[in-house]
């Protein structure tokens, strides 16, 4: 056996390791956004008109459409940080749910009728600080699942930073929601996409360097 | 030849720090990995390819689940530490094997490699006789170029994208073992 030496030094001192759990990954990522969270909220940072923006249903497709996404990629991405199992499945159905939540805004928007024209509607000044917001709030998500994905193994790493960044994405454009005075549909649709591929993006293209095993 | 169900108490033992089990666990993934890599890379790297997957899994043995079969966890890490040799094989398309390695009859160095010799029949023909050349039979760019009839430049261009397509290919293909 030629790599018996090998053998002999890997074996020689073995330390116990703790198996990772997808559960316990899970676990850990759901404290640290419940903080995070908590955080924002107490430090002023919900919109003052939050009692009236409940009665919108703009505001629920937004927060609820978001929670949504954020959670299938978080998902996608821990399951992925296991050899066996791909992220490509999970990235098909997150394509899909993102197409879904802005076809239900589509049809709240129709159901608005708002009369203006779009220049003033998407507010561009507004918008870019809306970005930037949304990507310092995703930075502690994309942070913790990138320490996992390199203490995992994941085998297919471009697929799973995509999955990393886009739940990042999505995680910090939830957090942002509570702050993000807009109701406009066609409003939220471009900025919070814009914010989410400026994040994912990021993701897609820093973790596969950073995680290589 | 275990089916993975041994192995997965083994390497549940190695995780505890049983270094006897884990020893004993190495040893017998080493053959497997050793005859896994010579059916998909050239002779003179399966055995390197081999060591650095030994290398890969004991790096990565906290993410095996002891509730899981153990066969998937371990083809996944060969198998991805397959394409990283074959992108590795394209990023240098002009080392040459070693001469003591080279194969000069043809059938004989593809034999070895079968499953990688199977995979070459996906590639245009003009990639996949330069691969065959050099990285299976040990020829020189040079030899390649002269016994194809394309330039020394257009041979390492070939061998470059007919090996990245080939990583390409096992990474997009799910797991056929």
């Amino acid at each position: 056996m030629p790599n018996e030496p090998l053998i002999d030094a890997l074996a020689a001192d073995l330390a116990p390791v703790r198996p990772r759990r997808t559960g316990r990954e899970l676990l850990a990522l759901a404290g640290i956004g419940a903080v995070e969270l908590t955080l924002v909220l107490l430090l002023g940072g919900a919109r003052p008109d939050i009692g009236v923006a409940m009665l919108l249903p703009s505001f629920w497709w937004k927060l609820l459409g978001l929670a949504a996404l954020s959670a299938i990629g978080v998902v996608t991405a821990v399951r992925s940080f296991e050899p066996a199992s791909s992220p490509r499945r999970g990235l098909l159905l997150l394509a899909l749910a993102v197409g879904f939540v802005l076809a239900v805004g589509w049809a709240i928007d129709g159901g608005d009728a708002v009369a203006m024209p779009l220049a003033e509607r998407l507010m561009w000044r507004h918008g870019v600080d809306c970005v930037f917001r949304m990507a310092v709030l995703s930075i502690p998500a994309i942070v913790a699942l990138g320490l996992l994905m390199r203490r995992g193994a994941p085998t297919d790493r471009r697929a799973s930073a995509l999955a990393v960044g886009a739940a990042s994405a999505a995680w910090g454009a939830f957090v942002f929601a509570f702050n993000c005075p807009s109701d406009d549909p066609l409003y939220i649709a471009f900025w919070y996409c814009l914010g989410c591929a400026v994040v994912t993006l990021i993701g897609r293209l820093a973790l596969p360097a950073i995680t290589r095993w | 030849m275990s089916d993975g169900g041994d192995w997965g108490a083994l390497m549940a033992a190695a995780q505890a720090g049983n270094g006897g089990a884990y020893r004993r666990l190495l040893a017998e993934l080493d053959i497997w990995l050793v005859r896994y890599y010579a059916r998909r890379l050239p002779a003179a790297v399966a055995d390197d390819a081999a060591q650095e997957a030994l290398i890969a899994i004991h790096a990565k043995r906290h993410t095996y689940d002891p509730a899981r079969p153990f066969k998937p966890w371990l083809v996944a890490i060969a198998r991805y530490k397959w394409i990283d040799r074959l992108r590795t094989m394209a990023r240098q398309p002009e080392t040459e094997l070693p001469d003591t390695l080279a194969v000069s009859d043809h059938e004989q160095g593809v034999v070895g490699a079968i499953v990688l010799a199977e995979l070459l029949a996906s590639l245009k023909s003009a990639q996949r006789e330069v691969i065959r050349l050099v990285k299976l039979d040990g020829l020189s760019i040079a030899e390649a170029a002269a016994r194809t009839g394309q330039s020394e430049s257009l041979v390492k261009v070939n061998i470059h994208r007919g090996l990245a397509k080939l990583a390409r290919i096992v990474e997009e293909r799910g797991d056929a073992e």
